[in-house]
């Protein structure tokens, strides 16, 4: 289970002069990227942090990983605190961020095991749960290939495979069918939904996105995620309620861009004055 | 620390498996130094061969028959250079000095006229400035015999012409003159060891980053200094192996030395290579971390190599500063990465002896790069994972 409470994080803003800019000052801008965002993934349930680009998806997932330190609020994993425990949240994670490079010169085997092996696990457990995992990814082929000229899917199961090598309880991962083709997404929505029963080990799994569909067919659960912050949350049946609508498009529309009279108001009540517009956030 | 083993274990399988780099490495770097060796060994032994040759260039025999007779007393040969030897002499296809002798040499020797002769050389040729000394001992041999002749015919005696007597006495023992032409080895030493590093760090950390496989290694449970100690061990032991590599290989390579004189004089046995080794594994250690350091903020391996470059161009340049200030190494050089080393790898190829302090100096310099490097790298990686 992963709790995430009142989170926030600004950043410098870089890249020098911002062409909007027309005043003479040049202060120190900072770039609110979180401004306050908070949920909760249970166990053996799909989460999925919906949201538009630069909406604070990935920084909430950094800093779940304990890459970065937020400004403010609470991450809980299992019930360990990420900033107080790193390594003992990290162990109760899989995380599959954006950046998901593989060592090109091993084979796929070699980087499942080499992560396996940072986790605290033995060789030859290792080496099992590598084949196990192949076999649910359907990757057992590549297992003994150099990962230097994989393809897109291909990438993409083995860094799934690494990231879940340890049987975490939690499994966190940021756009993950990004750049995948249809079979190779299917074939991971399949993956998430056995691991999800109580065969599968009744997984945590929480997921960012911006596409509609993915969020459609697979989660139990959304958390809109806007502007830094946390606008909505529930089920989809709940959130098409919410907003009156009968298309889940139009209604995360309205939730995350729509009239202000649609928006709900913030739980904690103190986030009533508007935030500032959505700017590039640094991605990478 | 069980983290620390399988991260060196990995990188070494890693750096291990980039054949193409490796042979790179191993090719012009450990093969470069005895190929130097053999290169200034036939330029010796050719200067040898010229100076046993006895032979000398005489632009008109005919017109100095006295000369002539005086070369063949000396066991010399006499031998007309090509019609054109001033030309073949500038550019480097005539090796040996010309002496050129008036046309009435003999009537001029004959009434006490003093002829010039000139011994006509290219300074810029070296191999023609070598013999022109030779070829000037043996003329002013020529002069010596005239005048001792005619004054002891004048019953002067030859004690009045020598008031002193010349000895000269050669304090080099020979270790220390084959230095004048083994002096570069440590450096090609020195960049064997620094490229063998060069790769496997920049692989290891903008490498890293710029594959996009920095970011899911900091999620797993292990310390940052941990997976930093390993890279760095593994890039250290990378490098190490080139310098004993590099260091071994001049021992065959005396083998195929050329020159006989330059193989008596140039000793290298194992205990120079343990010497070698010696010296060379701290400063191997040091140059790791300090690429690695320098190397973990850039995002691409390109740019690292743009970075990397400055750490080349310094260890290169400082082994220089014993070249523009020859004399006695000064002590301070010993605090100097690179300069150090360099002057310990002279010491040990003259078969000078040298105290702990000169061990000891070099082993805590590189020590602490290396300690304040890895710090750096943990440090940044602690911060810096998402830029």
């Amino acid at each position: 289970m992963i709790e995430v409470v009142g989170l926030a994080k600004s950043f410098p803003a870089t890249g020098g002069r911002d062409s909007t800019s027309t005043g003479a000052k040049a202060r120190k801008a900072r770039v609110q990227a979180v401004a306050d965002i908070g949920f909760t993934a249970p166990n053996g349930t799909i989460t999925g942090l919906l949201g538009p680009n630069g909406a604070g998806k990935t920084t909430t997932l950094r800093m779940l990983a304990a890459l970065i330190e937020p400004d403010a609020g609470r991450l809980v994993v299992d019930g360990l605190d990420v900033r107080r425990t790193p390594r003992a949240a990290l162990a109760r994670m899989g995380m599959l961020s954006d950046a998901r490079g593989l060592y090109p010169r091993l084979t796929a085997r070699e980087n499942i095991a080499y992560y396996g092996a940072l986790q605290g696990m033995r060789r030859d457990a290792a080496d099992a749960r590598a084949e196990a995992l192949a076999d649910m990814l359907e990757m057992r082929p590549l297992l003994e290939r150099r990962t230097e000229g994989f393809s897109q899917g291909e990438r993409m199961k083995t860094a799934l495979a690494r990231a879940l090598v340890h049987d975490p309880a939690n499994i966190v991962l940021d756009e993950p069918t990004n750049g995948l083709d249809v079979l190779a997404t299917r074939a991971l929505r399949d993956s998430l939904r056995w691991l999800r029963t109580p065969e599968g080990g009744s997984k945590c799994i929480l997921f960012s996105t911006h596409i509609m569909q993915e969020v459609e067919r697979l989660c139990d659960s959304v958390v809109v995620v806007a502007r830094g912050r946390t606008v909505a949350s529930g089920t989809i049946h709940e959130l098409l309620a919410q907003t009156g609508q009968i298309d889940f498009e139009e209604a995360f529309v309205r939730l995350a861009f729509g009239p202000a009279d649609g928006l709900p108001a913030p739980r904690d009540g103190r986030g009533a004055t508007p935030t500032s517009p959505a700017r590039a956030l640094p991605q990478r | 620390m069980r983290a620390i083993l399988i991260v060196l274990r990995k990188e070494l399988v890693d750096a291990l498996r980039d054949r193409r780099t490796l042979m790179t490495v191993l090719l012009s770097s450990v093969l470069l130094g005895p190929l130097v060796l053999v290169a200034v060994s036939s330029l010796v032994a050719s200067l040898e061969v010229t100076a046993e040759r006895r032979e000398v260039y005489l632009s008109q025999p005919a017109d100095a028959p006295t000369l002539v007779n005086y070369f063949e007393r000396q066991t010399y040969s006499v031998k007309t250079p090509p019609s054109d030897y001033e030309a073949q002499l500038r550019s480097a296809r005539f090796g040996d000095p010309v002496v050129v002798v008036p046309k009435d040499f003999e009537a001029a020797l004959v009434r006490g006229d003093g002829p010039v002769v000139e011994v006509v050389s290219d300074s810029a040729n070296q191999r023609s400035q070598s013999s022109a000394r030779r070829i000037e001992r043996l003329l002013e041999g020529f002069s010596r015999e005239r005048y001792t002749i005619s004054l002891a015919l004048r019953g002067v005696s030859l004690e009045l012409l020598q008031p002193i007597e010349l000895e000269s006495r050669d304090l080099a023992n020979a270790q220390s003159r084959a230095t004048q032409f083994t002096g570069m080895l440590p450096f090609f030493v020195m960049m064997a060891v620094l490229y063998g590093a060069l790769n496997a760090a920049l692989d290891t950390t903008a490498g890293e980053r710029e594959r996009g496989s920095l970011e899911p290694l900091l999620m797993n449970p292990a310390e940052r200094w941990h997976l930093v100690v390993g890279k760095w061990a593994a890039v250290s032991g990378i490098s190490m192996l080139i310098a004993v590599l590099s260091s071994l290989s001049f021992m065959p390579a005396q083998w195929l030395l050329r020159s006989d004189t330059l193989a008596a004089l140039f000793r290298y046995g194992p205990l120079e290579a343990l010497f070698f080794v010696v010296v060379l594994a701290p400063f191997a250690a040091a140059l790791s971390a300090l690429l690695m350091a320098v190397a973990i903020r850039c995002r691409t391996f390109k740019e690292a190599q743009a970075s990397a470059a400055v750490v080349v161009l310094v260890v290169s340049l400082l082994p220089l500063v014993t070249l523009l200030n020859p004399g006695a190494e000064a002590p301070w050089q010993l605090w100097v990465p690179a300069l150090a080393q360099n002057a310990l790898m002279t010491r040990v190829l003259k078969g000078e002896a040298f105290g702990w302090s000169a061990v000891l100096i070099p082993l805590v310099v590189s020590t602490v790069i290396a300690f304040l490097s890895v710090w750096y790298v943990s440090r940044t990686l602690r911060s810096a994972a998402l830029k």
